[in-house]
This record gives structure tokens, C-alpha cells and sequence, in this order.
């Protein structure tokens, strides 16, 4: 169950991973899907859909702006630019027209005052609700009404797909996830050979369809098609804990191309499909892989009835924590000053902030927090697909020196990390940068600092047994 | 009728009448709207009652933003708290209140008043420069600046007529009424409203960020 150290590498490094990343990103422009609908249809949709999404929540934080600006600065893609496009309240200006016409309760008065809405508006709208917001949530930090702008500029890519008005790439991979289940092609047969390469050569075993298992765990397209270590660590971290473990060839998949573009359809077909796989299993405990914005496109997403559903969805950092916690992981120790960078989706718009943090504790790591961390992290630009879009490379790249001279403040030589998203941009920018930091995976980190004896007979010191996943 | 007796009467009267209904309308305009449920299951059960803490916590921004906010938030402090005092401290108003509905209290010296008065219209200027210095960080549109005149408009005009400036007093004072009128008309179609909603924003977001286990 478990390996030995000594087995020959086989999967590509992280930055290799990246590079090769970079040129199928570059191939999904050609893949896009054209428009179909007539522009007065695609405006109408998108109108309507702003309409069917707006309730009391999104009307009173439309009402509340005043237009002071403290959003602006705490914005990193203003701060990295100084443009005053990206300021937080401007991306939400075509929302508040929209719904002051269509929704508010003077729209007979705002209907003579205002211009009607038009397909250019909704153009110049894809680079501010896309390219330069992560919806990461800095900003409703700030707020002196805490207006969630974050939400806003969902409902704002949802009008987007009504208006087939997605960037190419994002476009392209939500038409793949969309009509072929997969992304970047990880099909089920990708995940079966994954699974057969890491068994015959690692000699770990990755249970796959148990007709019943305590813990149905995840993967992401990332390591699917390219970082088999990330699946590798996984694997061994399941075995170690020993706990009754599966993946399932009918919902594996964390990363989900409807929420990030804003296509509640194929958001909604995604995420079923793995509801459904862990209530058939009688699984306790959905892990979800190191993918941030799968934690509310399943955790978190408020038409998902989490309180009636038999089982918890953890992140992977969450349930690596709760392990750590429970004494049931046995480290090595780590070596070297450490920083933990919070993903927006698991931290701000998440709540997973002492789990990740236990985990390294476990380690006894020389721990350093952020300056600006934790519920004020900044954002490393990558999230909410931006960092697919390369058109918005100018953006991610001048917003992440924000986060080098954040890492740099804390002296610390790694800079761990939890979400695919985050760790591709960081290992992005810090090739770009000749960046001297080590950029970690929280999962693949644990699973090169685990000691090999069964975690079921513990230490004495951190021993707290009945303790379930 | 006289000016005054115009803008003391029916001005004042239905700007009244404008100010309430406006903002019951748009009051119940947005909040008859249904509000979506989050069915996630919050990280603990009782968590979502911390995020009404918001209301009061966002009064002031946190630490992490002080550099940023200093300015704009020690001059709206200043601002918002001398035109509360001066709007219910001074002898005028408070004979003003009482006709209205019969309550009244002891008033500010008058001295006190002028100075208060003096503080919210500096303030009001050291405001709006900002916003025109740096238009890039305010995003300003028509609406912020006739919010701004029309606020700006009782207090430079109530300076005046406590200090028998300009016209005739009676004038002037007719003048500052009709300033305050107009004001009052244009409140519930404009972002002064944000003196309501400030309550129902803060607690929204506070119970969505307090439902996944985060205080804001």
C-alpha cells in the first residue's frame, strides 16, 4: 500500500507541467465556439438572465454603492495597474444600469434616463467581469457597505454565456466539459490509465469504483493530463491514513468549467454528476482535490442542499488538517522557513484557514504567516480562470509582483500552496521573475514527508484513535 | 405668501411628504424582491449569527487598509457627525423639530454651532477635492456630484443666513429652507439612501461570509 522511495521519477516536474500547459492553452483559441444568436438575442439574454438572478441580495448591494472609493485600491489588478477600469465598482456599473431599467423600483423613471443596453456594453463588459476579476472578495473586505462584488460579477459572466460572450479559452474548455465530460480531454479511460501507470510503476493502488467506500476522493484535470504526482501524492496519503477510500469513474472530476465561466447548466450537470456517484457509494467524506474554485462550485454553492445530503465535502487541505489534527498522519519534519498562501476560494470565500495551517504545524515547519494574510490575502491573479486567458497575461503578470514582494516580505524560502489554479500561475510567474522561492502543493508535500509505517498504530504522543474521516 | 412663508409651508411640507413615501417605495421596491436561500450546510451551526456583527464592525475599516482609508474615513467621520450635530444641535432646528412634533431639547451656544457648521462644510470640500483629484480611484458620475451640491447647499446657505450674510435675512433664510427642501426631495432616489441601506448590505454580506466560517 505503500511505496519505496528508491522508484525512478516518471512524471514531469511542476514546471514542466506548466510549460506543457501553456502551449495547450494556446491551441483552445482555435477551438472556440463562434456566436450563433443575432446581437439583439444575445443582448436580450443576457438582460433576461440578470433579471432571473437578481434577488433582494444582489438589488440591495446594487443600491448600496456610494462611490467612495475604498475598493479601488484593495483590488490587485488596480493596484498592479492604476487603471481606474479595474476599479471593483466599475464592473458592477452595467449590472446597476441593467437592473435599475429592468428590476428597480424606479425603472419607469431610469428607463427615459438611461441608454439602452447594447451588444458593445456587453463586449467591454468580458474584459472586467473576466481578465480582471478573480472574484476573489478582497474588496468587500474594504467596503464601508461590504457590498460582495465577488457575487456580482458571477451573476455578470452568467449574462456573459446568455450573450455567447466567453473568452475563447474558457469558451472552448466549458464546450468540452460541456458536451464531452472531459477537460483538456481527462476522460475516464485518462483517469484508468493514470491509475494503471501509477500502479505499475509506484506500486500504489488507487481504488477505483468500489461499489461502497467511506471517503470518495477527486482528482482535477491537472493532474490528470499532465501532473501525475499530484494524483501519485493523493494516493498515498489515502493509503497511510488507511481509510476505505475510491474514485469514481463517473464523477472524479474537481475543477468545473460552468462555474468558472458562468454556465449554471453545465455547473449544475457537473456537480450532480458527483453528488450522485458519492450518494450511490454511501460515501461519508467527498474530498475535493487541490482545485480552489471546485470548494463552492460543490462545498459552498448555495442551490446545492448540503444540510440534506448524507455525506461532508471536505478540501483536500480541510481534510488534511482534520488528519493532522487527529494525530493519524505521521511526518517527517520539514525543513527551511515556510509561508502558506491562502486561495481566495478556500480562504476569504472559504473558511479553510487553520487546516492547511495544522497540517504544516504537523510537520513542525518553521511557520511564517503572510503579511496581508489570511481573510486579507492577495490574490496571486491566476483564479477564477484567469489564468487560461491569455489575453490577460499583462494583468496576472504585473498583479503577481504583488505577491513576490508579499512571499518576499516573510523571509521564507517555500511558499505553500492548495489550488491548482494558484500554483500553475505561481510557477508561472516564478520562472517569468527568476523567482528564487520554491512553490509547494500542500498535498504533494505531505506525501513526500510521510513516514511509512501504517498511521493506524500512531505514535503514542499524537495518538487519538475512533476518530473517522 | 411670502418666500419664507413658501418655503416654511407647502416647500418644506411636501418635500416631507416626497422624502418618506420615496423611501418607503424604494425601501419595499427592493425588499419585496425574493431572496435566494443558501442551502449549503454552514460550517457551524450558529456561525451565520456572527455575521449581523458586520453591521457594526464595518464602522471602521480594519487595520489591514488603514493607509488606504485614513483620509476618506477620519473626514466622512468628521463630516457625518458635525452635520448630525448641527442638524438637531442648534436653537433653529430644534424649534423647527419641536413644530413638527413636539419634542424638544436644550440647544448647542450658538458659537458652538457656527463652529460645528464650519467643520461639516470643510469637510464636505475636503471630500469632494479628493474625489476630483483622483478620479481614477472614485469612478464619479452625475449623481455623486448633485448629491454633493444638494448637501452642501443647506449648510453653505444656513452658515450665511446665522451670519446675516447675503440678502436680508428672512430671504436667506427662505433660501436655506428651500436648499433643505430640495435635498429631502432628492434623497430616496439617490445614493444619500446609503444611510439605509448601510444596515441591510453590511448584514448580507456578513451572514454570507459568516455562513463558510469567515468574519469580515
Amino acid at each position: 500500500m505503500s511505496t519505496s522511495a528508491a522508484v525512478a521519477p516518471i512524471f514531469p516536474t511542476f514546471e514542466q507541467v506548466c510549460q506543457g500547459f501553456a502551449g495547450q492553452i494556446g491551441m483552445l483559441r482555435q477551438l472556440a465556439p463562434e456566436p450563433t444568436l443575432t446581437d439583439a438575442v444575445r443582448v436580450e439574454r443576457a438582460i433576461d438572465t440578470l433579471i432571473a438572478e437578481t434577488n433582494a441580495g444582489e438589488a440591495v448591494w446594487l443600491e448600496s454603492c456610494i462611490h467612495c472609493g475604498q475598493c479601488t485600491t484593495a483590488c490587485h489588478f488596480f493596484q498592479a495597474t492604476g487603471e481606474a477600469k479595474y476599479a471593483p465598482m466599475r464592473k458592477m456599473e452595467l449590472y446597476r444600469r441593467i437592473y435599475q431599467r429592468e428590476v428597480g423600483p424606479f425603472r419607469w423613471w431610469y428607463k427615459l434616463i438611461t441608454r439602452p443596453v447594447k451588444l458593445k456594453d456587453l463586449e467591454e463588459l468580458q474584459e472586467l467581469v473576466y481578465d480582471s476579476c478573480s472574484e476573489c472578495g478582497r474588496c468587500t473586505m474594504v467596503c464601508p457597505m461590504g457590498i460582495d462584488t465577488a457575487s456580482l460579477v458571477h451573476h455578470l459572466r452568467s449574462a456573459l454565456v446568455a450573450a455567447e460572450l466567453v473568452p475563447a479559452e474558457l469558451a472552448a474548455l466549458t464546450a468540452e466539459q460541456k458536451h464531452r465530460g472531459t477537460i483538456f480531454g481527462a476522460s475516464a479511460d485518462t483517469l484508468m490509465n493514470m491509475i494503471n501507470t501509477i500502479r505499475d510503476h509506484y506500486g500504489v493502488t488507487i481504488p477505483l469504483d468500489k461499489p461502497s467506500a467511506e471517503v470518495m476522493v477527486l482528482s482535477s484535470a491537472v493532474d490528470l493530463v499532465a501532473n501525475g504526482n499530484g494524483l501519485l501524492a493523493t494516493a498515498r496519503i489515502m493509503n497511510h491514513l488507511g481509510v476505505d477510500w475510491t474514485m469514481c469513474s463517473d464523477g472524479f472530476e474537481s475543477a468545473n468549467f460552468g462555474l468558472l465561466s458562468g454556465d449554471m447548466a453545465l455547473w449544475r450537470q457537473q456537480s450532480e454528476s458527483i453528488t450522485t456517484a458519492a450518494q450511490r457509494i454511501g460515501a461519508k467524506t467527498l474530498v475535493i482535490a487541490e482545485c480552489g474554485h471546485a470548494y463552492p462550485a460543490l462545498r459552498w454553492n448555495p442551490m446545492i442542499k448540503g444540510g440534506s445530503l448524507p455525506f461532508d465535502m471536505v478540501y483536500m487541505s480541510e481534510f488534511l488538517g482534520r488528519m493532522a489534527k487527529a494525530g493519524r498522519l505521521n511526518l517527517t519534519p520539514i525543513d527551511g522557513k515556510i509561508t502558506y498562501h491562502d486561495p481566495c476560494k478556500t480562504g476569504r470565500r472559504g473558511g479553510a484557514f487553520d487546516q492547511p495551517r495544522a497540517v504544516l504545524q504537523a510537520m513542525n515547519a518553521d511557520y511564517v504567516e503572510l503579511p496581508s494574510g489570511r481573510e486579507y490575502n492577495w490574490c496571486c491573479g491566476g483564479g477564477a480562470g484567469i489564468f487560461l486567458l491569455e489575453r490577460a497575461t499583462r494583468l496576472r503578470d504585473e498583479s503577481f509582483k504583488i505577491k513576490i514582494k508579499q512571499v518576499n516580505a516573510t523571509g521564507a524560502a517555500t511558499v505553500v500552496v492548495s489550488c491548482a489554479s494558484c500554483r500553475l500561475n505561481f510557477e508561472a510567474g516564478r520562472v517569468k521573475n527568476h523567482w528564487d522561492k520554491e512553490v509547494a502543493s500542500l498535498v504533494e508535500l505531505v506525501a513526500d514527508h510521510l513516514i511509512d509505517t501504517p498511521a493506524r498504530t500512531p505514535a503514542a504522543t499524537s495518538s487519538q484513535p475512533g476518530v473517522t474521516a | 405668501m411670502t418666500l419664507l412663508e413658501f418655503a416654511r409651508g407647502p416647500a418644506i411640507h411636501w418635500a416631507l411628504i416626497i422624502l418618506v413615501a420615496g423611501t418607503i417605495w424604494r425601501l419595499l421596491g427592493v425588499l419585496v424582491l425574493t431572496r435566494g436561500g443558501d442551502l449549503s450546510r454552514p460550517r457551524d451551526a450558529f456561525g451565520n449569527y456572527k455575521g449581523y456583527r458586520t453591521v457594526f464592525s464595518r464602522a471602521w475599516p480594519s487595520s489591514e487598509f488603514n493607509v488606504a482609508t485614513r483620509y476618506q474615513t477620519i473626514v466622512a467621520y468628521l463630516f457625518h457627525f458635525a452635520t448630525l450635530i448641527v442638524v438637531v444641535g442648534i436653537t433653529a432646528h430644534i424649534e423647527f423639530i419641536q413644530s413638527l412634533t413636539g419634542a424638544s431639547w436644550p440647544a448647542l451656544p450658538n458659537a458652538a454651532g457656527v463652529a460645528i457648521g464650519i467643520v461639516a462644510l470643510v469637510s464636505l470640500l475636503a471630500l469632494i477635492l479628493r474625489r476630483l483629484t483622483n478620479p481614477s480611484i472614485y469612478c464619479s458620475n452625475l449623481g455623486d456630484y448633485i448629491t454633493w451640491i444638494l448637501v452642501a447647499a443647506p449648510l453653505i446657505t444656513g452658515l450665511m443666513a446665522f451670519a446675516h450674510l447675503g440678502p436680508r435675512y428672512e430671504t436667506m433664510l427662505a433660501i436655506h429652507i428651500l436648499t433643505v427642501a430640495l435635498m429631502f426631495i432628492w434623497f430616496p432616489f439617490s445614493k444619500l439612501m446609503h444611510s439605509i441601506w448601510f444596515v441591510f448590505s453590511r448584514a448580507q454580506s456578513g451572514l454570507t461570509y459568516a455562513h463558510k466560517g469567515v468574519q469580515i
